[in-house]
């Protein structure tokens, strides 16, 4: 079972990588086109489209990533009394409705796509990107790896409920904000 | 009441409880807004979700969530921020708050560049709320401030609350610019005027830096400080505004001038390597979907809202509406404050708004003073729990050891703060008629 | 004649509010009050705006999927998904509201709109006019054409790339940010709808140089799209009532947007300062012919544009010499 997490963590992780390197992407780019606009007047409207393109990954492979660093939030009045059992219990819903909307979403996404890649729709504005049911598929894509996620996550809240013990080894409870702190970087 | 009604009572019913036991804000958003829909009218609607999905992928504004987390966090890990606070609290000498002050601050400058609550609220929650805590704030307090400055964004333009109300009111976006600049400014002053009384009244919880280790500090050694702590970051702060004001980017794109301008702070300083790059990218990844996860979450749970007939449930309460325009407005913003417990703002506005403006025009109400009413309300509605966006916003960057009951502590006096405000602008509209006026917008 | 009632939901590109192509006479949604009232109620039509239930340019795929069964919007929106849908809105240089209508209603253009449509599951009607729009608002003034080389523009479309074809950095920017931008000069240059809108948005406080005529846009139709099996399903009568009911809406609107353009040009003028005035002939010479090779090579690129090109043309021509010998003296008396 650790392998199999293990193994699935790593894929979430290497798609993880993809977002990242979006980031900075976007990060450079805008400034880049707002650098040249200002000083030399040059805008090619693909550019600008490429712009919120870069959106689409970080938010959707962002969701799995998020997911596996447990950024994701939640209110912790009573879940922080709960004993590690009580959580592991919490934990497994929620892996398991995660799931659920994950491969429904999914599902319509998948559908949404083909629609728009029947109509090979590109962008409306000449000079824009083509293709633009790449970007929709972004949104099973990423659902879809949330969906690989919550099957790791299932694993690790059993683990949790039925011993204590293995969560110092995988360190399931690892806070966000330590993560977000650069400890498992 | 119809089968729909309770329905949508059992998906707001069902959405807390889930929210409480500890699920996932997003994933307790996702599954009651599927189940009830899914009661309610089938599955047929559902084939909207993924265009509203990628309706929130792909929105131009949102564009600021990464690009402002992303030079907190690099601020954050070039430790940059945590030297800045430290020299301002020294510099504000014993005055307990002091720091405090500075968040408000700085939520003012990055509510003049942005209208992205999530962005702002989580960049300064990542720069401030270490350092308060090791400083021995209040959590709740340091948690409450944070939150209240990071809204201050929604109303000190630009801000995208103004934007679509202008084209809900058919006011012209720059003339509600100008009317809510003097609002947010006194909403500021208001935050400001609480800590320095709390500061007064509980210094413990909002302790100055203590007079022995500012005695370390020699006046000379301080100003130094200022000038080598405090400018690089105040610096970003003017590149993001100065190229809004001075024309160089469009209010959304500005943000990249913080994050390019926070590289090179790292770089200037030495403290930007690959290493630390991947962790700002990281930092930054996770941050910002975490706000994503929340926003598309949110798409189910608005979708069998409106399918579900949730307008008409509101429409209902038109039943009641008390007479005259005194009576119309009061009945407006106690509607609008009770649905910011469990709607976002945009939602709420699309449906109340529309239904009420044919009331208003009838009594001839300025719909300026109206429009930034609304807009105070609305933001008001980012901090009341146990729904609010920039309380969940926080929740998702706070150290270790707050938990959600802090930050919903916290808010409260921010809350009712906020209804004194408005009830300042209400008795006082040329607050927000004024300016619009002078300036000729 | 049945007593069937039918309950159906209308999406709509545009945000709440919006005059013309939201609320007002001859708007989409005064065109869902009018199809309840002429087929007493056995036609309902919910009106959703943008973002109430699918973002802004989501309605055609929506349409087409039978999910939503009507939607208002511009048919250019879908030049990235049928690039000959540009020709059923406006085209630069192209027809006037006039020839516009006399194209679509009775010179074959209906028909291929329709043809292009079918294969989708859609069909399509105009269902508004707002007439000829502005060139839009620039910063300083314009005289040649090497003004225009590095002027930034908020202008979208086909009209963008005609503009970058004679040096204009074209930028895109959503509604709500060109005015803080036109009014910082991150951009020198913007064009939106028409006076009414315009001062609406107030981009007069942020550019005093107003420039006409709209050669980009010298019309500008609503598309009431409705799928396919839904209207095959409306009695004959029913479709007798939206079709109608559409065509009432193209000329109410038109006549709503001449009555209160005029009002607000005056005023814009006389109250607050701005300068109206034609774009000097030496750059409409340029842009028209810019606007012709980027059309032609439109065509030549894809076999329906191709066609929906062939027929547009064709009338444009016949129109034109008829229009120059009719209403063309009539302006100049
Ligand atoms: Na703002
Ligand atoms: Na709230």
């Amino acid at each position: 079972m650790n392998a199999l997490i293990q193994l699935i963590e790593r894929v979430v992780e290497w798609f993880g990588g993809l977002a990242r390197f979006c980031v900075l992407a976007l990060v450079l780019l805008v400034a880049t086109n707002v650098i040249l606009r200002y000083l030399f007047s040059i805008g090619p409207v693909s550019l600008q489209e490429l712009e919120w393109h870069l959106i689409s990954p970080i938010a959707l492979i962002g969701l799995s990533y998020s997911m596996k660093h447990r950024a994701d939030v939640r209110v912790d009045i009573f879940y922080d009394k709960f004993s590690s059992r009580k959580q592991g219990v919490v934990d497994l819903i929620t892996a398991i409705v995660t799931i659920a909307i994950g491969v429904y979403i999914c599902w319509l996404g998948i559908k949404y796509v083909g629609q728009s890649y029947n109509l090979q729709e590109g962008s409306p504005d000449p000079g824009g990107l083509p293709m633009r049911y790449l970007l929709k598929g972004f949104i099973p894509f990423g659902f879809g790896l949330l969906v690989l996620q919550g099957v790791a996550d299932i694993m690790r809240s059993i683990l949790k409920i039925t011993e204590a013990k293995v969560s110092v080894e995988l360190e399931p409870n690892v806070s966000v904000k330590e993560v977000d702190r650069g400890s498992a970087v | 009441m119809t089968g729909n009604e309770w329905i949508i009572l059992g998906m707001i019913a069902g959405f807390l409880s889930m929210m409480i036991i500890g699920i996932p804000v997003a994933i307790s958003l996702a599954v009651s807004g599927f189940v009830a829909g899914y009661l309610g009218f089938g599955p047929l609607l559902f084939n909207l979700m993924p265009a509203r999905l990628y309706g929130v992928v792909t929105n131009y504004t949102l564009l600021a969530i990464p690009l402002f987390v992303f030079m907190g966090v690099m601020l954050e890990k070039s430790r940059v921020a945590e030297d800045m606070l430290e020299t301002i609290g020294k510099a504000m000498g014993g005055v307990n708050g002091g720091m405090g002050l500075a968040i408000i601050l700085v939520g003012v400058l990055m509510g003049a560049s942005t209208g992205i609550v999530g962005a702002t609220v989580v960049t300064v929650g990542l720069l401030t709320l270490p350092v308060l805590m090791r400083r021995g704030y209040h959590p709740s307090i340091a948690c409450g401030t944070i939150c209240a400055s990071g809204t201050l964004g929604q109303i000190i333009p630009p801000s995208l609350v103004l934007i679509l109300l202008s084209d809900i009111v058919g006011e012209s976006v720059g003339t509600l610019f100008a009317a809510a600049f003097i609002p947010g400014l006194v909403l500021a002053v208001i935050y400001i005027l609480y800590l320095l009384i709390l500061g007064l009244v509980k210094p413990d919880w909002v302790p100055a830096i203590p007079k022995e280790e500012r005695a370390l500090t020699s006046k000379s050694q301080l100003f130094k400080d200022l000038l080598r702590n405090v400018c690089p970051p105040l610096l970003l702060v003017v590149a993001v505004l100065g190229s809004i004001v001075g024309g160089v980017a469009a209010p959304t794109e500005a943000a990249s001038m913080g994050a390019l301008g926070a590289i090179l702070l790292a770089a200037f300083m030495k403290r930007l390597n690959r290493v630390m790059l991947k962790e700002v990218l990281h930092g930054t990844l996770t941050i910002s979907a975490m706000v994503f996860f929340i926003l598309l979450c949110a798409q189910p749970f608005s979708l069998a809202f409106r399918g579900l007939g949730g307008e008409q449930v509101i429409h209902g309460f038109f039943d009641i509406l008390p007479g005259g325009e005194f009576g119309a407005i009061i009945f407006l913003m106690a509607l609008l404050f009770i649905l910011g417990f469990f709607l976002e703002w945009i939602e709420i506005s699309y449906i109340a708004l529309p239904m009420f403006l044919p009331v208003f025009s009838n009594y001839g109400t300025d719909m300026v003073w109206l429009a930034i009413l609304v807009a105070m309300n609305l933001q008001m509605s980012f901090l009341t729990p146990p729904f609010g966006w920039a309380l969940f916003f926080l929740k998702g960057v706070v150290p270790p050891g707050i938990s959600i009951k802090h930050i919903y502590l916290g808010a409260i006096p921010f809350v009712i703060l906020q209804l004194c405000a408005l009830l300042v602008l209400f008795n006082f509209p040329s607050l927000a008629t004024w300016l619009p006026k002078a300036i000729g917008w | 004649k049945g007593d069937e009632r039918f309950n159906v939901r209308m999406t709509n590109a545009y945000p709440p509010g919006s005059p013309f192509y939201v609320q007002g006479p001859g708007s989409p949604m005064d065109f869902c009050e009018k199809v309840t009232a002429m087929s007493d109620g056995r036609l309902n039509i919910n009106h959703f705006a943008a973002g109430e239930l699918i973002p802004a340019l989501e309605g055609f795929n929506a349409v087409s999927s039978g999910t939503i069964e009507m939607n208002a919007a511009n048919a250019y929106f879908w030049a990235g998904k049928i690039p000959a849908a540009q020709f059923f809105t406006t085209v630069p240089f192209g027809l006037n509201t006039q020839g516009m209508n006399a194209w679509l209603y009775h010179g074959g253009g209906m028909e291929l709109w329709h043809e292009l449509y079918e294969p989708h599951g859609l069909i399509a009607f105009p269902m508004g006019n707002t007439g000829v729009q502005m060139t839009g608002w620039f910063r300083k003034p314009v005289e040649t054409v090497a003004d225009l080389k590095g002027l930034k523009m908020r202008i979208p479309g086909l009209a963008g790339k005609v503009y970058s074809e004679l040096g204009v950095t074209v930028r895109l920017l959503p509604g709500g940010e060109i005015f803080p931008a036109l009014e910082r000069g991150v951009i020198d240059a913007a064009e939106f709808v028409g006076p009414y809108q315009d001062r609406r948005l107030g981009l007069h406080k942020a550019a005093k140089y107003y420039y006409t005529t709209g050669w980009h846009e010298p019309t500008n139709v609503t598309e009431l799209l409705i799928n396919k099996d839904v209207w095959d399903s409306f009695p004959k009568d029913l479709q007798m009532i939206v079709k109608m009911a559409a065509q009432a809406s193209v000329t109410e609107s038109l006549s709503w947007s001449e009555s209160v353009n005029a009002e607000a040009l005056k005023d814009l003028v006389e109250n607050e300062g701005v300068i109206a005035q034609p774009l000097p002939q030496e750059i409409v010479s340029n842009l028209k012919e810019a606007t012709f090779d980027t059309l032609s090579s439109m065509a030549a690129a894809d076999p329906q544009t191709k066609k929906v090109y062939d027929s547009f043309m064709k009338f444009r021509e016949k129109h034109s010499s008829w229009a120059a010998l009719s209403e063309k003296p009539f302006l100049n008396l």
